[in-house]
């Protein structure tokens, strides 16, 4: 177990330099650089002013220069200064990092809450009138953009009850009501879409196990049919839900920009793609690094996770 | 099966209700309501709104939208809302649409209070006595002296966002604690007009700048308001200044609100929601039909509908110093191939105004009944059989081929004023290829910062206030670098023109003004259409200042200065910016 743990411990090392050179090749093919993107409209600056801002900024120098000047200070956990605001990414991030995470734990819950119930109901009684409503339950969340409904909702909250989801981010701990009047509805959103890949998992999965042998054991041997799904099936089918729910709740911590933009709630995604147009190398660079160090962890949790779900999978 | 019917029945029945509760609506699609619409702007809402009553009442908070990164005038872009922390030396009374302006501009002394010209090199301003900056360390409320101007312009005067204009000033000399004196690397003899608001260096102290975190961290100012707390992303919280020096009109200490809180949105129906629910007091609306959607749920808003000066026009640029665009005759043509009636249609349902070469109040015309196609002569006129005749002149009577670039743009269409583009220029044999670009890469070419293939999409260059120097000068003078003349013009008769109008020390710079408008609407450098009205909303309990042309609250501190709000206002705290 320790063997593998080091081994994907290493990998996933690996895995982040690699990305650190390409999002750091990358973001410099774009065309544009932050010097541009934050001039007024009005502004017209001569080429030589223009060339000395970008000597400010460290933008004129060689490519493998600035890349060994910023890695080596990221691999001490300074992710550099913000191109646009000056300040650093790491506390660029902080603020927006917490409220993503709020808002991905709580979509998580929120698609739990939905995805289990109604995906074993439709595997225990399939083909019945509860099996096609949740069905077709999971078929309207999928179809349905996140960004449509996200300004439905807020267009006839405003117009029907005049209230939308306060503005300025409280965090659970801090201000529990706030928080929670101001995340609910865009992680309902959010979170009904993630059910509705979930539901079908749980599902499907779900069907598979109740055909296999040792359910019909169980079954011939009198265990209770909540016995029998509950202790010896769900643990199982949970294993490719659990893989699923891993890789959205990875995915959701990159982000939900358009939830983000439309309930004004300013996370990740919102930063990163604030980011991206105003070419904030150092903000991008730095963010990309940080998902993927989380996406490694999240994948290598998960892959652990599964010993805990089926005793039978041995680590070597 | 039986299992089935169920849950087609439940589809079928929502179906059929979501078409009855359609059927049941008597509103027209809203492009045939527009025309009654518009009408019913016109008479209920007349250009020049009603002054506000007075005496003014003290007190509350007003919410606004913004877009701030920080608040650091030495790193960030210029922002307009940076005008409501720190001053310049002078700031542009909102008048910019009375022919007035033309000859003797009405700015507002601000920090500086007289200047004199001892020649047209050298500049001499009298700064205003006992102007303090906020009470807050490093700065501790000290006050603001020659020495904090000569050091702000030399650290501003070279950053990219204040280099256009600040860029002239060689050196700045402290004369006495309250007298600066201005050398010109280059003779103007309006010198003064350059120095007023928005693109000029606002005035910052040492000891904030040279703090850890410097201006980020600490955006201590000589402004009306002073930022209490910074939301990164989410907004910001600005308190009354209670030492600001400016006073109204009758002596009342100004501003009049406890405080501003900004949100910085991103979106149009978020901001819309937000100005239902009273969360925002004030804001500008992009289009039409948002202001219809709007005005049907808050009935009881106040609207300020006014003409644009020239901001945010469709217009298209061309390479002119190369083929086929350097034949006038080619771009008139292109001119003449766009029908601007339907432009303006497309764009925003009729309620929009023709624009010319630059902003028509320059050329003194400043009635609405101006604005017209007489006053822009044939070029501006849709005439296809003509477009085709000057195009078969010009060596190409079956057309060619070009590339427009276009790209979005939050708040304008250019995706349909691209297409309808493409579509007039096939009528005359133009067969044009519609390449989309990403926002960031438009914004570099719309800038002049990068090179744009043929023709781009965009809005014209503009300026900051109401000058000719930011809107024509600089935009058409073929001396100036790619990054102001964007399409690379260069008329040795236009030139002349304008370096008339620079050295002219004032009386002929109207009839100057108007020649060089002459000139260019037969030359069609840029094929300017139609430019959209400003619809700024605000909330029946705000009095948003009394200066109706003010459409966005940034670009015009002052109105939110003489903001106020009565005691139907919610109640607000202003502790912190999330409350």
């Amino acid at each position: 177990m320790r063997t593998y743990i080091a081994r994907r411990l290493l990998q996933g090392g690996l895995v982040l330099w690699l990305v650190s050179l390409l999002i750091f090749s990358l973001v410099r093919i774009l065309p544009g650089d932050a010097v541009i993107m934050q001039l007024d409209q009005a502004a017209g600056p001569s080429p030589e002013v223009l060339a000395r801002a970008r000597h400010e900024l460290g933008l004129d120098r060689a490519f493998l220069d600035q890349y060994r000047t910023w890695i080596s200070a990221a691999v001490q956990g300074d992710l550099g200064r913000s191109l646009i605001t000056r300040r650093p990414v790491t506390q660029e991030l902080g603020k927006r990092i917490n409220l993503t995470a709020h808002l991905a734990v709580l979509s998580t819950i929120v698609a739990l809450l939905i995805a289990l119930p109604v995906g074993v109901l439709a595997a225990v009684r399939q083909d019945t009138t509860s099996d096609y409503l949740g069905r077709l339950l999971a078929v309207l969340g999928l179809s349905l953009p996140d960004f449509w409904v996200a300004t439905v909702v807020v267009t006839f909250l405003a117009i029907w009850l005049q209230w939308i989801p306060p503005i300025g981010f409280a965090p659970l701990w801090v201000d529990p009501a706030r928080c929670l009047s101001q995340l609910t509805i865009p992680a309902l959103i959010i979170g009904a879409r993630l059910a509705a890949v979930s539901m079908r998992m749980t599902r499907s999965s779900l069907l598979e196990v109740l055909r296999q042998d040792y359910i019909r054991t169980a079954r011939a041997k009198g265990a209770r049919e909540r016995a029998v799904i509950v202790r010896h099936a769900l643990k199982n089918a949970f294993i490719p839900v659990a893989t699923v729910i891993g890789q959205q709740f990875s995915v959701l911590l990159g982000g939900t920009v358009i939830v983000e933009f439309i309930f004004l709630q300013p996370g990740v995604g919102s930063l990163m793609l604030e980011a991206v147009v105003l070419r904030d190398y150092t903000l991008i660079q730095g963010a990309v690094l940080f998902f993927a160090a989380v996406i490694v962890a999240a994948n290598l949790l998960i892959d652990l996770s599964y010993a805990w779900l089926d005793p039978r999978i041995r680590y070597r | 099966m039986k299992t089935i019917l169920p849950s087609l029945a439940l589809v079928v029945v929502l179906s059929v209700a979501a078409a009855l509760a359609q059927e049941k609506s008597p509103d027209l699609p809203f492009a045939f309501a527009a025309p009654a619409f518009i009408k019913e702007l016109d008479t209920k809402y007349p250009a020049q709104p009603p002054v506000p009553p007075s005496p003014p009442r003290y007190g509350g908070v007003l919410h606004f939208p913004a877009v701030i990164r920080t608040f650091d005038p030495t790193t960030a872009g210029y922002r307009p809302e940076f005008a409501l922390v720190w001053d310049t030396l002078t700031e542009w009374e909102a008048t910019w649409y009375f022919p007035e302006v033309q000859r003797t501009p009405v700015i507002r002394k601000t920090l500086a209070t007289s200047w004199e010209m001892v020649n047209p090199s050298t500049w001499v301003f009298k700064l205003r006595q006992g102007v303090k900056f906020h009470n807050r360390p490093p700065v501790n409320g000290r006050e603001m002296t020659a020495e904090d101007v000569k050091y702000s312009y030399e650290l501003l005067k070279d950053k990219a966002s204040y280099a256009t204009r600040a860029a002239l000033v060689k050196t700045i000399t402290v004369v006495d604690r309250y007298t600066v004196k201005f050398e010109l690397s280059m003779a103007d003899p309006k010198f003064y007009l350059n120095v007023v608001d928005s693109l000029s260096p606002v005035i910052v102290p040492r000891e904030a700048v040279e703090a850890p975190g410097g201006l980020a961290e600490n955006p201590i100012g000589t402004g009306a308001f002073m930022v209490k707390d910074f939301s990164s992303g989410d907004g910001a919280l600005l308190v009354r200044n209670p030492d600001y020096y400016l006073k109204d009109k009758d002596g009342r200490q100004l501003p009049y609100v406890d405080a501003v809180r900004l949100y910085f949105t991103k979106d149009g129906a978020t901001e819309s929601a937000l100005f239902r629910t009273r969360q925002l007091d004030v804001m500008r609306v992009s289009t039409l039909d948002q202001l219809y959607a709007l005005m049907k749920t808050s009935p009881d808003l106040q609207l300020y509908r006014v003409p644009s000066f020239g901001w945010g026009d469709y217009g298209l640029t061309m390479t002119v110093d190369k083929p086929p665009f350097n034949d006038v005759r080619v771009r008139r043509a292109l001119s003449m191939a766009i029908n601007r009636e339907i432009v303006s249609e497309v764009i925003n349902k009729g309620d929009a105004a023709l624009y010319g070469p630059f902003p028509w109040a320059l050329a003194g015309y400043t009635r609405r009944a101006d604005y017209s196609y007489a006053n822009l002569g044939p070029n501006y006129q849709y005439n296809p059989a003509e477009a085709k005749k000057l195009l078969a002149a010009a060596g190409y009577a079956n057309g060619f081929d070009v590339e427009l670039e276009w790209a979005e743009f939050q708040g304008w269409n250019f995706s349909d004023f691209a297409q309808l583009v493409a579509r007039f220029y096939k009528d005359v044999g133009v067969r044009v290829k519609l390449k989309q670009l990403e926002t960031s890469t438009w914004i570099a070419k719309a800038g002049g910062v990068q090179p744009f293939t043929q023709m781009l999409a965009a809005f014209s260059p503009i300026g900051a206030g109401p000058g000719f120097m930011d809107w024509v000068y600089i935009r058409y003078h073929g001396a100036l670098p790619r990054t102001t003349n964007r399409e690379g013009i260069n008329d040795p008769k236009l030139d002349d023109l304008l370096t008339s109008w620079r050295t002219d020390p004032g009386d002929k710079r109207p009839a100057l003004q108007r020649a060089i408008w002459d000139h260019l609407i037969k030359n069609v450098y840029r094929i300017t259409t139609i430019v959209p009205p400003h619809y700024r909303v605000t909330q029946s309990y705000v009095h948003a200042g009394g200066n109706p042309y003010c459409w966005f609250p940034g670009y015009c501190s002052y109105e939110a200065k003489t903001a106020w709000m009565t005691d139907k206002a919610p109640a607000r705290k202003f502790d912190k910016f999330a409350q």
